[in-house]
């Protein structure tokens, strides 16, 4: 036990040497580097029969914040709420014989199901085009791995972007890709929350929540959080059934699609006068 | 008030899909047709996935079936060994439709390939029985007698083996061809995610020579027992059938379709095929507008795989 408290100081000891010989490098002053802390309202959203969608809720503190006021603007939060990544096909159509059909398609290993960003300005404004990229922020650098095989025709490589825009334009319409420019905002020196809403037809899985925290462009420190998203109740059973019992599942709609039909019909012979 | 369904998921309005089942589930009544070829379309168009369509409308097809022939056996408007005959290969049938629309899902053609099969079924059939019926009409109200049965006419039909008696039908006619009719019939029904009674009727009025008064009775009980079959296999093999929206549309729809079955009564059986006509060609019409005009969105997701 002894033992133990003892490591446990000598790397509490060398860790704040560390800190603090970083912080003095990067920042060039005395004063404790920036961090932030953040949390989600909700560790899991419940799917049931009256879903209609739900408003997540996440909210922050700046460690040891510089600015004067919530309006100074000293530092720039980008959240990016995430679903799981799946596998995703595109389809093109083109005019064959007069008639409209799915000519061309380009398959892609991995896009994410769920993305919102909100952000305390417009991300442009906050960090360049590479710093956005290397941490994965904006639906222009959302990683996404391109599978060829299974063609319809041959898309040329060239015309993947284009098929990739047309994911982020469909995923918009849909309400699944969405952006908040000045979705976070300060309510003090440190605080700041932004509300993320995720929509009736949110596709069910784990979402991930990313908070940065920006000064002049560079990222100073991020956040990771999880929310759980899962079926429960009934909605959770009947689901179960046709994945795991589709046989029963089956069988049973079948039965209640027949009783309904023929309660129906001795329902009405026995109220008509005829 | 909205419900979140399971299969779909989506969050749906609660009555704009019973409506839509009642809606539907009165032509059914009145025609004496499945309404799938309505249903599915109207679904795909509220923004069910195209096969969660085709799938859930092959249980709404069951209880309006159902619902509509237990009225019509009641009247004795049911040839049973007909229907028999008819499902045998009916059930062939949609387990080959149900293997096609896994195959042309996987290939990325499904949708055109349901549309062209909308388009040239609904078209061909539903011009072929206005013309017919219309001319029919016009007879009728001209004073004519309607030509029901033009006797001494053969054709190969009568060359086939096979042959059974079917008393209800008072046909002595070869098994063979009611139960091809039914293998075709099925097939379409599972891709079309239809009921088939739109190819069935005239097949049966035209080409077995049935009596109109048993050919909705006996086009019902088979659809009953094929849309079953289908939602098995849809259920089994796509996972493609959402229970929730199935109770939604059926509830509404069995209602809507004992109202149809009255309406039916007092309309004449000229009437009758002349409105089903004209309502097909218009289906066949607006799925051709969208096959010819371009799209205003060239891309979309594929199905899930």
């Amino acid at each position: 036990m002894r033992l133990r408290a003892v490591s446990f100081a000598g790397l509490a000891m060398l860790a704040l040497v560390l800190v603090q010989s970083n912080a003095s490098e990067a920042q060039d002053s005395r004063l404790p580097v920036e961090s932030v802390e953040a949390d989600v309202s909700t560790r899991s959203v419940s799917i049931t029969s009256g879903f209609t969608g739900t408003e997540i809720i996440i909210f922050g503190a700046v460690e040891n914040s510089r600015q004067p006021s919530a309006e100074a603007g000293t530092y720039d939060v980008v959240i990016v709420v995430e679903g799981t990544h799946q596998p995703l096909v595109v389809r093109k159509k083109a005019q064959v014989g007069g008639l409209w059909v799915n000519a061309d398609q380009v398959r892609f290993a991995s896009f994410p199901s769920y993305y919102a960003i909100a952000s305390t300005r417009p991300i442009d404004e906050i960090a360049e085009h590479d710093v956005q990229k290397k941490n994965q922020i904006g639906f222009e650098h959302i990683r996404m791995v391109r599978s060829g095989r299974a063609y319809i025709g041959e898309a040329d490589p060239l015309e993947t972007i284009e098929f990739r825009e047309a994911v982020v334009r469909l995923k918009e319409r849909d309400r699944l890709y969405v952006t908040a420019e000045h979705g976070v905002i300060f309510i003090g020196r440190s605080l700041f929350r932004a509300t993320i809403t995720l929509p009736p037809n949110v596709p069910v899985g784990p979402l991930t929540a990313r908070v940065m925290l920006f000064k002049d462009g560079a990222l100073l420190g991020s956040y990771k959080s999880n929310v759980n998203m899962q079926r429960e109740g009934l909605e959770r059973f009947l689901y179960d059934s046709a994945f795991e019992r589709p046989m029963l599942y089956a069988l049973a709609t079948i039965l209640l699609a027949a009783l309904a039909g023929l309660g129906a019909a001795f329902a009405f012979q026995r109220s008509a006068p005829t | 008030m909205h419900v979140y369904l399971p299969i779909a998921e989506m969050s749906v309005s609660v009555l704009v899909f019973l409506g839509l089942g009642a809606a539907v589930g009165f032509l059914s009544g009145l025609f004496g047709v499945g309404g799938g070829f309505l249903l599915t379309p109207l679904l795909i168009f509220l923004g069910i996935p195209p096969a969660v369509a085709v799938g859930t409308g092959a249980a709404h097809i069951v209880a309006s079936s159902v619902s509509g022939a237990v009225t019509q056996f009641r009247r004795n408007n049911v040839d049973v060994k007909m229907g028999v005959v008819m499902l045998a290969g009916g059930l062939v049938g949609t387990y080959i439709g149900v293997e096609a629309v896994r195959l042309l899902r996987k290939a990325g053609h499904f949708d055109v390939a349901v549309s062209l099969l909308y388009v040239t079924f609904l078209g061909v059939i539903g011009t072929l029985m206005l013309i017919e019926s219309l001319n029919s009409w016009r007879n009728v109200n001209a004073g004519a007698a309607a030509a029901r049965r033009r006797s001494g006419q053969h054709n190969w039909v009568d060359g086939l083996p096979l042959k059974m008696r079917f008393t209800r039908s008072k046909l002595f006619i070869s098994a063979i061809p009611p139960a091809v009719i039914g293998m075709f019939v099925g097939f379409l029904a599972a891709l079309m995610g239809v009921g088939g009674g739109f190819v069935m009727i005239p097949a049966m009025i035209y080409l077995l020579r049935m009596p109109t008064a048993v050919v909705v009775g006996t086009s019902l009980f088979q659809i009953v027992f094929v849309a079953a079959f289908a939602v098995l296999l849809h259920a089994i093999q796509n996972r493609t059938v959402d229970i929730v929206l199935a109770m939604l549309l059926i509830v509404g729809g069995v209602l809507g379709s004992q109202f149809g079955a009255i309406a039916g009564e007092k309309l004449r059986g000229e009437q009758l095929r002349v409105m089903l006509a004209a309502l097909v060609v218009v289906v066949a019409m607006r799925v051709a507008f969208d096959l010819v005009v371009m799209p205003s969105e060239l891309f979309s997701f594929g199905g899930r795989t």
